[in-house]
């Protein structure tokens, strides 16, 4: 059983909305797909929409901290969006605070930002 | 007495611990801050058993204090134990590349929180949440 | 002998409360007769005095009501159980001294009068002060809940803008509640900034700065950016001598330069209009 997570293409950028539950594997191939697309369609910023999710445990923040940082090496800008308070408080609780991480209320408010960062 | 397990074996046996650990938090009536609170510890634990350990079991069981309700997560496994377990218990401590935030996390996660280790036998953790 | 006791108290009722309150005067530590009236106080002593004939008198029912009203009405008043204790042994030696003065005690009885006395008082003790903490504790827990409630709402000021003002100590257990208001309310009113504001916290030491700056982390995690205003100038010496970092933090000291900032970052001021 695989999933793959879709990644869709707008204009310069990529959305990606997280619609289930991430297992490991799923996280680790959205990780290599997302990379592979970043390099296909040279796009400059990426959106990663979390809204359904309802936990992120350590090794999950830990793709998500490393998809930032390697998209950062290959020239694109990524805003996490959509994630919900109970999540913000676990994350906080185990220590995490990903700490560079651009965030926005909401799919348009995530790109609405990255248009902004784009340009500036 | 409820008691619920999920043997670790696979890595897809940290999803279904942690389904187990979220259905069980939502039975015994958490709210949501609280359910993500014990689904994210659940997983910690699952997941250092999967990496550390070739096996080990989740059980999840409601408990009663007085008039308090609570939920209690069990991780056993008969691993390699942990040698410092105060170290383990540090922030950013880690032996596999990780962010070392799993063990102290799910101490902060939970309300009481107890390790018992023999090195060469295996680990228990004991973890509860208090329903308020 | 003990309904003996009781007419004998029901008969100088008046006299033994009046030397009982100039006795309870004296003890000038507690505030109840420094700040209540004084028929406030006049009827609290009677009541007392009551209720301490009622112990003797009347059936365990009644007596228990009587307490109970008693109860609430004190722990209202402010008495602290020092001072219900002492109310009570100061109870019992004017009753002994007027009795005395009066030559009803004399060798045959004193030993029965202070077996009664001690049936009496241990007991009556005993019941005072446990109606009293359960009043207590019912107090202290509603006080927490209107403490709860009163506190942690998030206010939107404006369009995007919010603003949650925090009144009171900050424990862990109200750190947790702050932070998951603050962060549904950022959600539900769809914040953009939101303006923390501690005027009315009395004390910032590095427990709270801890619970703020993961407060304003969790809100910068849902896309929202956290601003402190109301930063005392003590609190800013406080900070700075514990070395705590809030340098991730925009911080001001008054909300109107709060919302001037907050209104910048949404690309928006209040400007003035011209008249027509
Ligand atoms: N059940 C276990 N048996 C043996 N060793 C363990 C066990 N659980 C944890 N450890 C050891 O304790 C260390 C700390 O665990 P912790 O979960 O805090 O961090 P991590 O797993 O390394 O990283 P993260 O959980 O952040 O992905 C691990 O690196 C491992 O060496
Ligand atoms: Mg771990």
């Amino acid at each position: 059983m695989k999933m793959r997570i879709p990644i869709l293409k707008l204009k310069d950028c990529l959305i990606v909305s997280i619609q289930w539950e991430l297992d490991d594997q799923t996280a680790i191939s959205f990780q290599e797909d997302l990379l592979e697309k970043l390099h296909t369609t040279s796009a400059r910023g990426v959106v990663i929409d979390l809204t359904p999710i309802d936990f992120i445990d350590s090794f999950i923040a830990k793709v998500l901290g490393d998809v930032i940082n390697m998209s950062g090496l290959m020239g694109a800008k990524v805003v996490i969006t959509g994630i919900q308070p109970a999540v913000a408080i676990t994350l906080i609780e185990l220590g995490i605070r990903l700490e560079n991480v651009s965030t926005a209320l909401d799919l348009e408010n995530g790109l609405e930002k990255l248009e902004r960062e784009l340009e500036g | 007495m409820n008691i619920d397990s999920v043997d670790i074996v696979t890595e897809w046996d940290i999803v279904a611990a942690r389904q187990l650990g979220r259905n069980e938090a939502k039975k015994v009536g958490f709210g949501t801050v609280d359910q993500a609170r014990i689904t994210t510890a659940i997983s910690e634990l699952a997941r250092n058993i999967y990496l550390y350990t070739g096996k080990g079991n989740i059980a999840i069981k409601e408990v009663t204090e007085g008039n308090l309700k609570g939920l209690l997560v069990i991780a056993s496994d008969e691993g390699p134990g942990i040698a410092d377990v105060r170290r383990a218990l540090e922030d950013g401590f880690t032996t596999s590349g990780g962010l070392g935030a799993g063990l102290p996390g799910v101490k902060r996660l939970m309300d009481d929180f107890k390790i018992e280790t023999v090195v060469g036998e295996g680990t228990k953790i004991s973890a509860t949440k208090w329903l308020r | 002998m003990n309904k003996q006791i009781a007419g004998y108290i029901n008969e100088h009722l008046d006299e033994i409360l009046e030397r009982w309150t100039i006795k309870m005067e004296d003890e000038k530590d507690d505030r109840f007769f420094q700040i209540m009236s004084e028929k406030v106080i006049d009827n609290t002593v009677r009541e007392f005095g009551e209720l301490v004939v009622f112990s003797l008198t009347e059936s365990e029912e009644v007596y228990r009501v009587k307490l109970n009203d008693f109860s609430v009405k004190i722990v209202r008043y402010g008495w602290s159980v020092t001072f219900v204790l002492k109310a009570l042994t100061n109870f019992t030696h004017v009753l002994y001294d007027k009795m005395n003065e009066d030559g009803y005690l004399n060798e045959q009885n004193i030993i029965s009068y202070t077996e009664i006395m001690t049936n009496w008082i241990t007991p009556l003790t005993h019941s005072i002060v446990e109606a009293y903490s359960n009043v207590w504790d019912r107090t202290v827990h509603l006080q927490k809940m209107a403490l709860q409630e009163l506190s942690a709402s998030l206010i939107p000021m404006f369009d995007k803008i919010s603003v949650m003002p925090l009144v009171g100590t900050i424990d862990t257990e109200r750190a947790k509640l702050i932070m998951e208001n603050l962060l549904h309310g950022v959600v539900k009113h769809r914040a953009e900034v939101v303006l923390l504001d501690i005027t009315g916290v009395p004390v910032v030491d590095t427990m709270v700065a801890h619970h703020i700056i993961q407060a304003a982390d969790a809100v910068r995690l849902v896309g929202a950016k956290c601003m402190l205003v109301g930063i005392r100038p003590e609190i800013a010496q406080t900070i700075v001598a514990l070395g705590i970092n809030l340098n991730d933090f925009t911080t001001t000291s008054t909300m109107q330069r709060g919302v001037e900032k907050a209104l910048a970052l949404t690309n928006r001021a209040i400007v003035e209009v011209k008249d027509k």
